[in-house]
């Protein structure tokens, strides 16, 4: 069987103060993904590396890593792809806990703060809530999400300045209020009018470019910027006591 | 066991760091030649208000080399972002005609053909090649 040389980036706070490199060999066939040959060197060469993973096909989002300085899913990376070997770091622009594992927490707080779940303005109905296909087909591309957090490794706004919400907050702040049930769209917009909101994006469209589910967030977020400024409009007219409200 | 997350630093130079941050880097910085062209404006009306050799000497100053170089690079560099705001556009705007989001190449070649349509009539409106007889 082939091998590959892998370079991994290490950081182990009980004893460094900054990341180091370490090389790798790995065995590899054509279905050898990052994943594998981060098990591989776990199993047999380095039991101490840490890294983050559970289902294996791109459905959870927990093994983002920078593969040769690229954000990318580790299931979905394939070794074939890289015949020269690579380069594994730990998520851009994320504190790193330990070798590839950072801390999300900043991004799911900015995730808690749009409150991403339906907002029903009454008690909720006996019937089901219907749907129809052209109302689910406005907001369903956004939905796909699955929080990898890739979006945000990709994002310089994000990196210069923490506290942007960013792209995937953003995207999901925009599925739920396009979707026809919701009526929290009131609620979410002083997030999104806010300067950490969708101002704080300069379209540089490398999120979308990144994202593993095609949920294309620049466009949430800059399609965030029109409905900013309608909302912003619309406060113009509104009468002081509806404003406070 | 208490926790010590490294932080990775930010350098100015973040943007030399992808193709991707280089492209988007270039797109703002379209900005600096089309400066030059507004200021160039700017002083062919003061030129204008100043009386008629103060505005020959504008003419004159116009045909620089340089600045010609400089204007025609703002020409470029404007076509340049046009081409890349368009291109955004059908991302930002999806336009839907009932169910359907219209493709993004039409929406793209609508834009190309507004920009056509202007060139066009402004060249019309300036008299065409004997506007400076």
């Amino acid at each position: 069987m082939p091998t590959l040389a892998i370079r991994l980036q290490r950081y182990q706070p009980e004893q460094d103060n900054a990341p180091h490199w370490q090389d790798f060999r790995v065995e590899y066939d054509d279905s050898t993904s990052v994943l594998d040959a981060l098990e591989q060197i776990k199993a047999g060469q380095d039991s101490s590396l840490s890294y983050r993973w559970s289902c294996r096909m791109a459905i959870c989002g927990s093994c983002g890593v920078m593969v040769n300085g690229v954000p990318k899913l580790g299931c979905k990376t394939f070794l074939r792809d890289y015949p020269k070997g690579l380069q594994l770091a730990p998520l851009g622009n994320f504190p790193v806990e330990k070798d590839l594992i950072v801390d999300m927490s900043r991004f799911l707080d900015h995730l808690t703060a749009i409150k991403p779940y339906l907002i029903a303005e009454a008690a909720p109905p006996s019937q089901p809530h219907r749907q129809t296909p052209a109302q689910l087909a406005r907001y369903k591309q956004f939905s796909n999400c699955i929080n990898c957090g890739l979006c945000y490794a990709a994002c310089p706004q994000f990196g210069l300045k923490p506290d942007f919400l960013g792209p995937a907050a953003i995207a999901l702040a925009h599925r739920y209020n396009l979707d026809s049930r919701d009526s929290g769209k009131a609620e979410r917009m002083a997030q999104l009018n806010s300067d950490n909101g969708v101002w704080g994006c300069t379209f540089v469209g490398y999120c979308s470019t990144v994202c593993p589910k095609g949920v294309d967030p620049a466009a949430a977020v800059n399609q965030g910027k029109i409905a900013s400024t309608l909302d912003g409009v619309i406060q113009w007219f509104k009468p002081a006591k509806e404003q406070s409200k | 066991m208490s926790r010590k997350p490294y932080q990775p630093p930010m350098p100015a130079s973040w943007w030399l760091k992808h193709p991707a941050y280089r492209f988007y880097m270039l797109r703002e910085a379209t900005v600096l030649p089309l400066l030059f062209f507004v200021a160039s404006l700017l002083y062919g009306l003061y030129a204008l208000g100043q009386g008629e050799a103060s505005w020959l000497q504008y003419l004159s100053w116009l045909q620089q080399p340089w600045v010609i170089a400089l204007n025609s690079l703002a020409l470029v560099a404007s076509l340049f972002h046009a081409w890349t705001f368009f291109v955004l556009f059908p991302q930002v705007m999806p336009l839907r005609l009932g169910s359907r989001t219209l493709p993004a190449w039409l929406m793209v070649s609508a834009q190309w053909a507004g920009v056509l349509l202007v060139f066009v009539a402004l060249w019309w409106l300036l008299g065409g090649l004997d506007a400076h007889q």
